[in-house]
């Protein structure tokens, strides 16, 4: 009931979505222009178009955006009172965030089918078809999961949602020093060295890889395992956090 | 025409509060009008003044052009590789662009401060205080103006520590020259919206202007590398000529008249059509 709230609340405010959702459209749409020559550079997957390189990227850019904002309203609970008053109801403590997070990774599978279904569109296939779908569904669902648990701890830990709102340039920071808009092979010096160890760029070249070559389990594998990975992370600062918070507030 | 001080007849609206400019120290006409050139200067210093007290005013102004300077060269370092890109330092084609980015979010900056002061119920005040009440769009724009200075004493310096080759002196006036422009033509916009909308949520569509014209232009690519719808609106966005003036300097050609004066006209006549949008937004403020 509580997962449905929060779903059906995340929903019920298009400010909360629709820049999230729109934006990496608008993106994507002035960088396939720009740098469409740039896949002739070495460095460069053979891919058939850059809108096609561009779709991992982007489906990511636009399911880290909607889960911040959904984990936002975490913190709105706990400015306006209603935690309080869920927490003097018999419900789970667990439910709770779990809850709030089912919002995160609803938008994370909505936004990504929504994202394939307008790349296909414009002639940016996954070439992976319905197993390679599978997988990046499965990659993004998981890393909205993981930036929920991170907006989760942060409001919980502030109890602010315009803190939570205000850590969104740490994730474009995070987006940008990656390779969801160009390949770590075509970039130099300490640069590099930071985009290849930043955990979204296992997961972009995972799903790029979906798009571009075609299903793979073992590429597939890599990518899960670091979104896991995250997600579990930052689950654990969350339940910490709300540990703590009940701890105050007894 | 004969004057006295203010602070023995006249105190200015503010003056005491702590928030508001203090008028005190200026002579006043006798129409009982404080002259415009004081009342513009403080309400210049006063917006210099709210970036100091609300931290959060800094971001878009400097942090924000620094982290897309060295995103962008770091991401796209590649693409000074494809044929016809002007140079092959991509901190020198980023850099120039980091400045005027920056530029334009002190303008809007000003109008942050104007809907707050709308918002809060300042501005009346200010409205109702004897002086030339063109001098509050004056001052507000004066205040663009000097925000957009600011990230050429940032941005500027670390880009060139960092790589960027060494403009001309020519090309840096050129930069600064553009860097003003753009202060007062995004100023001009964002007052403009927040004259007739009122509220700091306006402010969302003041981004969204500010950043659709400066994606749409060669803001990441020069023309000769684009493809698509994209040059095309690239090439008729004025922003497109402005950028061209303030690179130049940055580039391998070095400076020449032919990308100077299409910025100056670019320049010049959005500024003109933007006054209108503000001076027409200010007569509703005033109703």
């Amino acid at each position: 009931m509580m997962a449905r709230r929060a779903v059906v609340g995340f929903f019920r405010q298009p400010s909360s979505w629709i820049f999230g959702g729109l934006f990496p459209l608008l993106i994507t749409a002035v960088s396939a222009s720009a740098f469409s020559r740039a896949t002739s550079l070495q460095g460069f997957p053979d891919s058939t178009s850059f809108l096609q390189f561009l779709l991992a990227g982007t489906v990511l850019q636009g399911v880290l955006f909607g889960s911040i904002n959904a984990s936002t309203d975490l913190a709105l609970d706990i400015e306006n009172g209603f935690m309080d008053r869920l927490l003097a109801s018999p419900v789970s403590r667990v439910s709770i965030l779990v809850s709030r997070l089912a919002g995160a990774a609803t938008y994370g599978a909505g936004i990504t089918l929504f994202y394939i279904i307008v790349f296909a569109v414009f002639g940016a296939r996954v070439e992976g078809g319905i197993g390679g779908m599978t997988v990046i569904m499965l990659l993004m669902v998981t890393m909205a999961i993981g930036v929920g648990g991170y907006g989760a701890a942060l409001g919980l830990r502030t109890g602010s949602a315009e803190a939570v709102g205000n850590s969104f340039p740490l994730i474009f920071i995070l987006l940008f020093i990656s390779s969801a808009f160009f390949p770590v092979e075509t970039m130099s010096g300490a640069y590099k060295q930071v985009a290849q160890l930043n955990p979204i760029t296992f997961v972009v070249d995972a799903s790029r890889h979906q798009v571009l070559v075609g299903f793979d389990i073992s590429e597939a594998l890599v990518g899960l395992g670091v979104a896991v990975a995250f997600a579990a992370t930052t689950l654990a600062l969350a339940l910490t956090q709300l540990r703590r918070r009940l701890a105050d507030t007894a | 025409m004969t004057t006295a001080p203010a602070s023995t007849n006249q105190p200015g609206p503010g003056q005491g509060s702590g928030q508001g400019p203090d008028f005190a120290g200026s002579s006043i006409s006798s129409e009982g009008r404080v002259p415009i050139g004081p009342v513009i200067g403080i309400l210049i210093r006063r917006g210099l003044i709210a970036i100091t007290r609300i931290p959060a005013a800094i971001g878009p102004i400097l942090i924000m052009p620094i982290f897309f300077m060295v995103a962008f060269a770091g991401s796209y370092s590649a693409i000074v590789a494809i044929p016809g890109f002007p140079t092959d330092n991509i901190l020198s084609w980023f850099v120039p662009y980091a400045c005027v980015q920056g530029a334009a979010f002190g303008g809007m900056g000003t109008g942050f401060s104007t809907a707050r002061d709308i918002e809060s119920g300042f501005y009346d005040r200010l409205l109702l205080a004897p002086i030339k009440r063109i001098s509050l769009v004056l001052g507000a724009l004066g205040g663009s103006m000097v925000r957009s200075l600011l990230p050429l004493v940032t941005v500027l310096p670390l880009g060139l520590i960092l790589g960027a080759d060494l403009p001309s002196l020519l090309g840096l006036a050129l930069l600064t020259l553009t860097c003003v422009m753009v202060g007062a033509v995004t100023g001009l916009w964002a007052l403009g919206v927040v004259y007739r909308l009122r509220s700091q949520r306006s402010l969302g569509l003041v981004q969204v202007g500010i950043f659709a014209t400066l994606f749409l232009s060669i803001g990441q690519v020069p023309l000769a590398v684009m493809q698509g719808w994209l040059h095309g609106a690239a090439r008729i966005n004025p922003t497109t000529n402005l950028l061209r003036m303030a690179r130049q300097g940055f580039l391998d050609d070095g400076v020449t008249w032919e990308l100077t004066w299409p910025g100056l006209v670019a320049g010049t006549v959005m500024i003109a059509g933007l006054s209108l949008w503000a001076g027409t937004g200010f007569r509703k403020v005033q109703q």
